[in-house]
C-alpha cells in the first residue's frame, strides 16, 4: 500500500465532496503508518517468524483490514481502531519471541551451570582427597553439638579473612560434608547464622555477620542443594558465646552456625 | 466482553498490576469504558473498547513473562559467574 497513493485520492475527494470528511485524515493516517512500520519489523525478524507466527499473521490481517477501511469515507475511528490492534498484536509477537529466546538461553545457560557445578564439586573433592584427610573426615562426625536450638555446627573464624565475607578454600571439606549430609537427609532444611564481634560499627558488623551466612549458603547452592533449604540470617554482635574482652573471645565470636533441622524438615524458631 | 474478562484475568494471574504496567491500566479503563457503551447501547464502541482491552491486557500479561523470564536468566547467569569465580578461587589455591 502507498501513502501517497491514499493521500491523493483523499485529495481528490476533498475536491468533490468539501464536508465529507475524508478517512485519511491526519490521525488515521499516522496510525496506518504506525502500525505498518511496526508490522514490517515484526515480519522481518527472523525469530518472530520462528517464534510468533500466529502473531504476526494477526497483526497483518488487523493492518490489511485497516488499511482497506482507510479507503472509505469516514472510517477514521475504524481505521485507527484497527491499525491500534495490529500494532499491538506486532508488540505482542515482540513479547513472546523474547520470552522464547529467553527460554532456549536459559536452557543452555542451565547446562552450562550444571557443567560448572560438576566441575566445582570435582575440583573440592580432589582438594579435599590431596589434603590426605579424607578417610579420617569420613570417620570424624560433623563437629555438631546438640543444643536446644537443635543440631548446630560452627564454621570458625579461621575460615573467613578478617573483614571478608568470602569463605576461605580450608573450609572445602567441611562444607562438603555438609553438602553430602543434606543430600542424605533431603528432608532436612537449615538456617545459616552469621555472628560478629563487638569491635567496628553494629551497621557494619551486621552486613559482614549477614554476609559471610550468605557465602556459605551461596556455596552450598552452587553444589547443588535447593536453596529452598537454605535460610540467612545475621547477627551482628548480638548472642556471644565468648566475652569479647580477649582477642580469643572475639574470634570465637567471630562465627558462622549451621543450625539443622530435625529428619522432617522441622527447624527451631529463628533467635 | 467475555475474552477481555479472561485477558484481564490471566494478565492479573500472571502477576501485572494496573500501577506498574500502563498497558494494564488501559485495559482496565477500556474495559470500564467498553461496559458502559453497552449500557448507553452504543454497540460499535463497546465492541472496539473491549478488542483493544483484550489486547492491552495481553500486552501487559506478555511483558510481565518476559521480564520473569529474563529474572530467570538474570539467577543463572549470576550463579555461572559465581561458580566461574569459586572454580578460579579453587585453581589458585
Amino acid at each position: 500500500m502507498s501513502p501517497m497513493i491514499r493521500g491523493l485520492s483523499c485529495a481528490v475527494l476533498l475536491g468533490t465532496a468539501v464536508l465529507g470528511g475524508c478517512a485519511t485524515h491526519p490521525d488515521s493516517e499516522q496510525a496506518l503508518q504506525q502500525a505498518s512500520n511496526d508490522f514490517q519489523q515484526v515480519k522481518e525478524d527472523a525469530n518472530v517468524l520462528r517464534f510468533a507466527p500466529k502473531d504476526v499473521i494477526r497483526a497483518g490481517e488487523s493492518l490489511a483490514r485497516a488499511d482497506r477501511l482507510s479507503s472509505y469515507w469516514g472510517s477514521g475511528a475504524d481505521v485507527v481502531h484497527y491499525a491500534y490492534l495490529s500494532q499491538r498484536y506486532s508488540a505482542i509477537a515482540r513479547e513472546h519471541t523474547e520470552q522464547a529466546l529467553n527460554q532456549e538461553r536459559g536452557v543452555k545457560l542451565e547446562l552450562e551451570r550444571q557443567r560448572l557445578q560438576l566441575a566445582l564439586r570435582e575440583n573440592k573433592l580432589i582438594s579435599v582427597q590431596q589434603q590426605g584427610k579424607w578417610l579420617e573426615e569420613q570417620i570424624a562426625s560433623l563437629a555438631t553439638t546438640q543444643t536446644d536450638r537443635g543440631l548446630v555446627m560452627t564454621l570458625g573464624d579461621v575460615l573467613f579473612d578478617t573483614g571478608e565475607a568470602e569463605l576461605k578454600n580450608s573450609a572445602n571439606r567441611t562444607v562438603l560434608k555438609i553438602v553430602q549430609f543434606l543430600q542424605l537427609n533431603p528432608k532436612r532444611v537449615v538456617r545459616i547464622e552469621g555472628y560478629a564481634d563487638n569491635t567496628g560499627g553494629e551497621r557494619e558488623n551486621l552486613k559482614l555477620s549477614r554476609d559471610r551466612a550468605q557465602s556459605v549458603a551461596d556455596v552450598l547452592v552452587d553444589l547443588g542443594i535447593d536453596e529452598k533449604r537454605i535460610q540467612v540470617e545475621g547477627y551482628g554482635d548480638q548472642y556471644p558465646v565468648e566475652a569479647n574482652a580477649s582477642e580469643r573471645g572475639r574470634a570465637q565470636n567471630r562465627r558462622v552456625e549451621i543450625v539443622f533441622s530435625d529428619e522432617k524438615g522441622q527447624l527451631g524458631a529463628a533467635r | 466482553m467475555r475474552l477481555t474478562q479472561q485477558a484481564l484475568e490471566q494478565a492479573s494471574a500472571v502477576g501485572a498490576n494496573a500501577d506498574e504496567s500502563p498497558e494494564l491500566k488501559l485495559a482496565e479503563a477500556k474495559f470500564a469504558r467498553a461496559k458502559s457503551s453497552m449500557a448507553d447501547q452504543s454497540y460499535k464502541n463497546a465492541r472496539m473498547r473491549f478488542e483493544q482491552a483484550e489486547l492491552d491486557a495481553r500486552l501487559a500479561e506478555a511483558q510481565v513473562l518476559t521480564r520473569k523470564s529474563q529474572e530467570q536468566l538474570n539467577v543463572l547467569n549470576a550463579r555461572i559467574t559465581r561458580l566461574r569465580k569459586q572454580l578460579q578461587l579453587g585453581e589458585a589455591q
